[in-house]
């Protein structure tokens, strides 16, 4: 009888927590959701959204900033008025953009959103996929002194880890380079620059493939239905749609990478190498240890020693032995000798 | 003021230029200088031998076929020693300090006319805690540590951290966890310490959270009397002896299997976002320095550790003293918590000494049966030899069997204590070495209460089933 009874209760808490913690439809979000409604907020999503069409070029109006933000017309119509009347946007008859406090005040968010971005993907363990949401919720908490420490703490980066340059404290930013994937010539060679980390669906499907700015692809196949790749030496497929969201530079023929490199990881016992690079998908403290230990292009590894049940691997390293899991030499390009 | 304004906007504007690949290339730079010079000025003489003994040792020991059994081999080998070597110094030293020393101490304070009560707490209460502690916990440490240390020296930890890794990469820990874990076994104190060697922040708060479900030195010995009270008597004579070693083996397994599984759910819930790096170094094979080892590992691990428990014996054993005798009304404060929270520990299938005893005995698990003899023999009224409020242990299993079985023990209370034993919250000095370690409130409550947590929940789970059943 007893039992049943806690057997109940049991439950009966169970099915709370869920309430209350459900990721879509629990109690927290809805409030957080009712809170992400204030003003400041809005007002600053906006901005960003206005900001991100300035620099792509393409114009902005009440129905994109409105799907932007998931917001009703007649809401993203009150922001509008109330942007206008800070003096922050001008509005033409089907335009809006921004005036040069808007522009800088847009800036400011989107330089600490980047900086935040930057700090979740050297500084923790966090997946790639949430680095955006976290990002995008702590913008608005994050005051300009902070800022600048954050930025101070992580030694003033160029680049977000989405490829994206993050403005300087002055708001000055680099001007857009690079071409859509999709609009890229088969047969040539490019390096990613950019890869757009909204929507989050899109974004996670790019992270599962392990594409990364600074990865070198190779355009094989550029068509109506499919675009196919490789990129550090795997074969990529990708529909055209998806592919406009990743901005690549072409790389000059002479710089040109003829051969695809190998992995460390491919290494057999005994067998010997030159590290070529090191991918940038290899980030914070785990890169800095690597580097640590002397695995820097043009270093010499040999396979060692496997452990009983496979993974790791132990490396000699510059005459020391050095235990590598098979997830970290799969970011390390060999070539053999 | 100008000049520097300048300096730095063109500074800033270059940095764009160079790009983000600087620091890898400042490095690449620094290490072919430096492999350049060394080319220059280092002459190194003759070839590789043939016969490479690391490489043949690290073949062996890292082989799918002869690995596991090195391992397990060499582990059974200390744990043997320690468990077996540690019986005949504890027992001379427990017949020094307990057996000859306190009696003594007691009759001199009677004989100076001290105050009955100040003998009580200083010689009953502070004394006998320290004595206690120094005389179950020293030995075992004295003997662990030192073979531990021996086979770090040797080269062959790094080994097993290797071979152990691809399971605990599995479960988001380091394989040198094994090594820690390995190492509370011996003394969750000095396992926590030793996470030291795990230089990735997230695996370092893993390994000091799931050390305490190493059965640490202090815990064996309960384990091994009430598996032979309870589980040995309940079955066939010829079998008792088996059986109750099979339990005690369970429990240890037991033990890993939660480190393991609790490892995983921490990585996946409050440690998910703290940064996470993996390395390990296989250092060459070196012989052992013998004198060396004795002298740091007795210095560094055992003493420290036994310091730090006396240090917190003390006090533990007044208030172990004063809680057994101070009265309020007829009955000591002892017996009235005991009567409160009776109800809510038979619930969960074990009793209110236990509670208390867990309680109070804070300090070192080694002194937990003693005090639920001496807690047992209050409550029951039983005469106890050493005086009422003292803690004690008795000679034989039968009579602690006889003891506990009039406080109301049954089986399930036995096994409900082995279990609990394991999953309960880590003793005094290995919290304190927790918050020395992390500098966290926040882990040392959750390495503090997770265990205790589980604990309850899992007695209580048994106990509802086996009512269920028997």
């Amino acid at each position: 009888m007893s039992l049943l009874f806690l057997l109940i209760i049991g439950i009966i808490f169970f099915v709370l927590l869920i309430f209350i913690l459900s990721p879509e439809y629990g109690l927290i979000s809805i409030i957080r959701r009712m809170k992400k409604e204030q003003t400041r907020e809005l007002i600053e999503d906006a901005l960003k959204h206005l900001y991100d069409c300035e620099y792509n070029r393409v114009d902005c109006s009440l129905s994109s900033i409105s799907g932007n933000l998931s917001l009703s017309k007649n809401k993203t119509a009150e922001v509008i008025i109330k942007l206008e009347a800070m003096n922050l946007i001008s509005s033409g008859e089907n335009k809006i953009s921004l005036t040069s406090e808007g522009r800088s005040y847009a800036l400011r968010i989107v330089r600490i959103h980047r900086l935040l971005e930057r700090y979740l993907a050297d500084h923790t363990s966090i997946q790639e996929t949430e680095w955006h949401n976290i990002a995008e919720a702590k913008e608005h908490e994050t005051s300009e002194e902070e800022a600048r420490k954050l930025a101070a703490q992580l030694g003033n980066p160029l680049l977000d880890p989405h490829g994206d340059p993050i403005p300087s404290e002055s708001g000055e930013i680099p001007s857009r380079k690079g071409i859509q994937l999709n609009k890229l010539e088969n047969g040539k060679f490019a390096s990613i620059i950019h890869i757009e980390d909204e929507p989050k669906e899109v974004y996670s499907q790019f992270s599962a493939l392990g594409l990364y700015p600074g990865m070198q692809i190779y355009l094989v196949e550029n068509s109506k239905e499919k675009i196919r790749f490789e990129a550090d030496g795997e074969e990529c497929i990708l529909a055209p749609i998806l592919a406009s969201n990743i901005t690549v530079v072409p790389i000059l023929e002479k710089e040109q990478v003829k051969e695809s490199f190998k992995k460390l990881s491919s290494l057999k016992q005994d067998e010997s190498a030159i590290v070529v690079g090191i991918s940038k998908a290899m980030r914070g403290q785990q890169r800095r240890r690597l580097l640590d230990f002397g695995v820097v292009p043009g270093t010499i590894v040999r396979a060692q020693l496997k452990s009983l049940s496979g993974d790791p691997t132990a490396y000699d390293i510059r005459g020391a032995m050095i235990a590598l899991r098979k997830n970290q030499s799969d970011l390390i390009y060999i070539k053999r000798i | 003021m100008n000049k520097t304004e300048e300096i730095l906007s063109t500074a800033n504007k270059l940095r764009w230029e160079v790009g983000e690949n600087i620091h890898d290339s400042i490095l690449e730079s620094i290490y072919k200088e430096a492999s350049n010079i060394a080319g220059q000025v280092v002459t190194r003489t003759g070839e590789k031998p043939k016969f490479d003994l690391d490489r043949f040792i690290d073949r062996l020991v890292t082989g799918k076929w002869t690995g596991f059994p090195i391992m397990l081999i060499l582990l059974a080998v200390v744990f043997w020693i320690t468990i077996v070597g540690a019986n005949i110094p504890s027992g001379w030293i427990s017949f020094l300090l307990v057996d000859s020393i306190h009696p003594w101490l007691k009759q001199l304070l009677v004989s100076l006319q001290i105050p009955w009560w100040i003998n009580g707490i200083v010689v009953d209460g502070a004394y006998l805690a320290v004595a206690w502690v120094v005389s179950v916990m020293l030995p075992p440490m004295a003997i662990f540590f030192p073979m531990f240390t021996l086979l770090e020296d040797f080269g062959y930890l790094p080994r097993v951290a290797f071979n152990m890794d691809n399971l605990y990469r599995r479960v988001g820990a380091h394989g040198k966890q094994a090594l820690t874990m390995s190492m509370g076994f011996g003394c969750n104190a000095a396992g926590v310490i030793a996470t030291r060697i795990i230089d990735s922040p997230r695996e370092k708060i893993i390994a000091i959270i799931t050390n305490n479900f190493s059965l640490c030195n202090g815990r064996w010995p309960t384990q091994i009397l009430i598996a032979t009270i309870f589980i040995g008597g309940a079955v066939p004579p010829y079998l008792a002896g088996v059986v109750s070693a099979a339990a005690v083996v369970a429990i240890a397994v037991l033990g890993v299997v939660f480190s393991l599984v609790v490892s995983w759910g921490l990585s996946k819930t409050v440690l998910k976002g703290e940064p996470s790096a993996f390395s390990l170094e296989l250092p060459p094979y070196r012989p052992p320095r013998l004198l060396q080892t004795l002298y740091t590992s007795l210095i560094d691990r055992t003493i420290f550790v036994l310091w730090r428990a006396v240090v917190f014996a003390v006090p533990a054993g007044v208030v172990i003293w004063l809680v057994a005798n101070i009265r309020i009304g007829n009955l000591s404060f002892a017996e009235h918590f005991i009567h409160w929270v009776d109800p809510a520990a038979l619930f969960i299938g074990l009793n209110g000494v236990i509670f208390l005893a867990y309680i109070i005995a804070i300090p070192a698990n080694e002194i937990v049966i003693p005090t639920i003899l001496m807690l047992t023999a209050l409550t029951t009224r039983i005469a106890a030899s050493a005086g009422a409020g003292v803690m004690f242990e008795l000679d034989s299993a039968a009579d602690t069997a006889a003891m506990l079985e009039a406080g109301g023990w049954t089986v399930l209370t036995g096994i409900n204590l082995m279990l609990f034993s394991l999953l309960h919250n880590p003793c005094s000095t290995t919290i304190y070495t927790i918050y020395k370690e992390t500098k966290s409130i926040k882990w040392t409550m959750i390495s503090t209460f997770l265990p205790i947590a589980m604990g309850l929940i899992i007695c209580f789970l048994i106990t509802q089933i086996w009512r269920v059943i028997a």
